[in-house]
This record gives C-alpha cells, structure tokens and sequence, in this order.
C-alpha cells in the first residue's frame, strides 16, 4: 500500500497590501497546475511552521490572495508580514469542503475579521444574491467592504467595540436574532469559535431546517 | 486547521454537508465506528518499533483512507459535497489485497481457530479488526436505514472494510511472528 503524500507547489510572496493595522493581503504567484474552488484553503510552510489560510480570490485570478491576521508571536502571520517580496513558500491543497451551494434556502454568510476571505472568494466568482453579516471590532476591520457590498443582496455590517453611520452596534448574532425571519436558511460561517458557537445554536433554536456550513479562522 | 468548540454542547452536531442532527443519528454513528477504527489503528502502529517503520507507515495510509470514509459517511445523499469527496477507488482495494498477500506470503498456514492475543501490537490488530468489522455492520445499516443500499458499496466503502477486516487478522498474526510470540490457537 502507498501512503498518501501531497505534493507542495512552490511559489514567492508577490505583493502585501494593509488593509488595516492588524491584518494585510499578500499576494502569492500562481503555481502552474494549481486550481480550486471558492472557498477552499492552502496549507502554507515558511520551513519551520505551517498554517491554513483561506484563499481571497477567484479561482482565474493570476495570482493567489490570502487575507491574514496578524497574531501576535504567530510564526507564519509575522513571516508573511515582514518577508521580502520574492521570498519562497511552498504550500499544499486546495483543502476543505466550505463551498457554495445552490439551494432553496436563502443564503446567510455570517463571516468575523479575516474569515471574510472564503466569502469574498465566492463573490468573486460571481456568488450573488446572499445576506452577509459582516463582524467586526471597528470599522477598519471590515475588509472587502465596497466589492462585498456589491455583490450582496444585503450586506449588514455589525461592530462589537465602536458605534458607525451605518453599521449594526452589537454582534452579528445579535443581528441576526434581531432581524433574520424564521425559517430555513443556509449559513456559511467563517471566523471566531465564539461567532460560530452562537450562530450555530441560534439556527438550532430559531431557524430549524437551516444547513450550518462552518470554517474557524482566528 | 482550528477546531469547532461549543456547537455540539446541546448533542447536536454538524454533518459534512450542513445538516443538523443529534449526535445519536446513524450517519454520527457510523462515522464514530470508523474514527475508532483509525484510533485503534494508532495504537498498533504506536506499539511498532522503528524497525517496522514500513508497516507503520502502511497503517497509516489505511488511516488515511479512514478519514476519506468518514467524510463520505459524513455527508448526505444527494449533498452537492459528495461530488468534492474522494470514494475508495478499485485501485486501492487492490493495494489492500496485495498487502494482505505479503503479510500472508510470511505465515504459516492456519491450523485452527486463533484467540485474540499474543504480543500487544497483534492484541491492537485483533482490536481493530473487531471494530472494524463493527463499521462495517454499521455502515450496512446506514446504507439500508437511508433507503440507499449499494451507494457506499458503490463508492468502495462495504468492500473496503471488507477487505481491511482480512488484512487486519493477517496483520495480527504478522506482528505476533516478527516480534516472536507465537499465535495463541484455540484448544477447543
């Protein structure tokens, strides 16, 4: 029998944008032969550490986006930080199941911080016709904001620490508490074990019949 | 990869596909069955010196292959994310045949029947072929609770186990000559 074994793409750090103090965009060229789907992840390794991030991009674009967090003391989040462009990488995947699927359901995409990246991946590949509740500490934190807005049937834009013009004061499961009509939806969630956990029990309790689609991202 | 906290505090979890149902529905349970199979499956390859690096390795894959099951087990009929899941290709089947045949090609025949046992990384082997046989009858169930009787089979699931369940006993009787414990037999 022969053990599985994926092979690494290889590739360099092509670009870094901040979208905000805690978190920027690196840009990573294209391995040839490496497709996915929105949604989907890669495993990256610097050599000594390795992390999954979701990929920000559509699935033609020519080079691979990442949205990444800065962690404090985190290996691979401060490598992609501060790496020179150029620096190589090599990365495994597509991983993971978080796609879109069509169903009678409406959809709910319910994303904190950098878990928005699956989502704006999926609207670039012309998802439409979804609620997004987007979560946020601040207002800088709302990543993808404007193309987000706009691929959206209803993008609710919800702060946990600041009040904005036009922005939901309270968590996204607040709002969807608040505001979501029962029945039947299927949520896709992306970000924090907490946002997860609440959204989820939320659907047991109040929207029976919904699918829970989850991703954790910190 | 993170891992879910907290959403099945009330005994309800997640399938693959989305769907929410009680930890106690036949799919979770099936898929249990095959998630101790592999954790069984650790203990024999953690029980393995270095010196049998290979076998260990061969294990492994058959982990491997446990995960990709459970991912199937774990998704509903129908499910669009059954088209992304990797099913138990003929190929691989046949991988698990010709290890069976080079663990069996060291034994000596077998006399009579054989009680479970003998050194611990054969009592592990022994172990995971009983679960694995429980999977198995599970994943019959399931098969035949959900009205689809022959999809697993069809993907390779049923036969897989199948054949597993036979390369297990080989396995067993194979760890008990290399470490040098004889297989206990039956006296009747």
């Amino acid at each position: 029998m022969k053990t599985e074994r994926l092979t690494p793409f290889t590739t360099r750090v092509r670009d870094r944008t901040w979208l905000s103090e805690k978190a920027f965009q690196v840009a990573l060229d294209r391995p040839s032969g490496f497709r996915f789907l929105p949604g989907q992840s890669i495993r990256i390794s610097n050599g000594s550490a390795e992390r999954d991030y979701s990929l920000a991009c559509a699935p033609d674009s020519e080079a691979l986006t990442l949205c990444v967090r800065r962690v404090p003391h985190g290996i691979l989040s401060t490598f992609l930080a501060q790496a020179p462009l150029g620096a190589p990488l090599t990365f495994t995947g597509p991983h993971g199941y978080f796609l879109f699927q069509k169903s009678p359901h409406p959809p709910v995409f319910v994303a904190t911080g950098a878990g928005v990246a699956p989502f704006f991946s999926m609207a670039a590949a012309g998802v439409r016709g979804f609620t997004l509740l987007h979560g946020a500490r601040a207002a800088s934190e709302l990543y993808y904001e404007k193309r987000l807005r706009a691929a959206s049937a209803l993008y609710v834009p919800c702060l946990s620490e600041e009040s904005a013009p036009g922005c939901f004061n309270g968590r996204v499961s607040d709002w969807a508490r608040e505001h979501l009509s029962p029945r039947a939806y299927d949520f896709y969630l992306c970000g924090s074990r907490e946002m997860i956990r609440d959204v989820t029990r939320l659907a047991d309790e109040r929207f029976p019949g919904s699918l829970v689609h989850t991703e954790i991202f910190h | 990869m993170k891992t879910n906290v907290g959403s099945g505090d009330r005994g309800i979890t997640s399938l693959l596909s989305g769907e929410r149902v009680p930890k106690s529905h036949a799919r979770v349970d099936a898929c249990g069955e095959v998630d101790e199979l592999s954790s069984v499956l650790g203990a024999c390859a953690a029980a393995l010196s270095e010196a049998h690096a290979g076998l260990q390795q061969e294990i492994q894959g058959v982990q491997s292959d446990l995960l990709h099951i459970g991912a199937w087990l774990a998704t509903s009929p129908g499910s669009p994310t059954r088209q992304m899941l990797r099913a138990i290709s003929p190929g691989r089947l046949r991988e698990i045949e010709d290890a069976l045949d080079r663990l069996e090609a060291g034994l000596p025949p077998l006399q009579s029947f054989l009680l479970p046992g003998g050194h611990s990384t054969a009592a592990w082997a022994h172990i995971a072929r009983t679960v694995c046989r429980r999977a198995e009858r599970r994943v019959q169930s399931l098969a035949a609770e959900a009205g689809e009787t022959g999809i697993e089979s069809a993907e390779g699931i049923l036969p897989y186990l199948n054949r597993l369940s036979t390369y297990l006993f080989a396995l067993a009787r194979y760890c008990n000559k290399v470490q040098g414990v004889p297989d206990i037999t039956w006296k009747g």
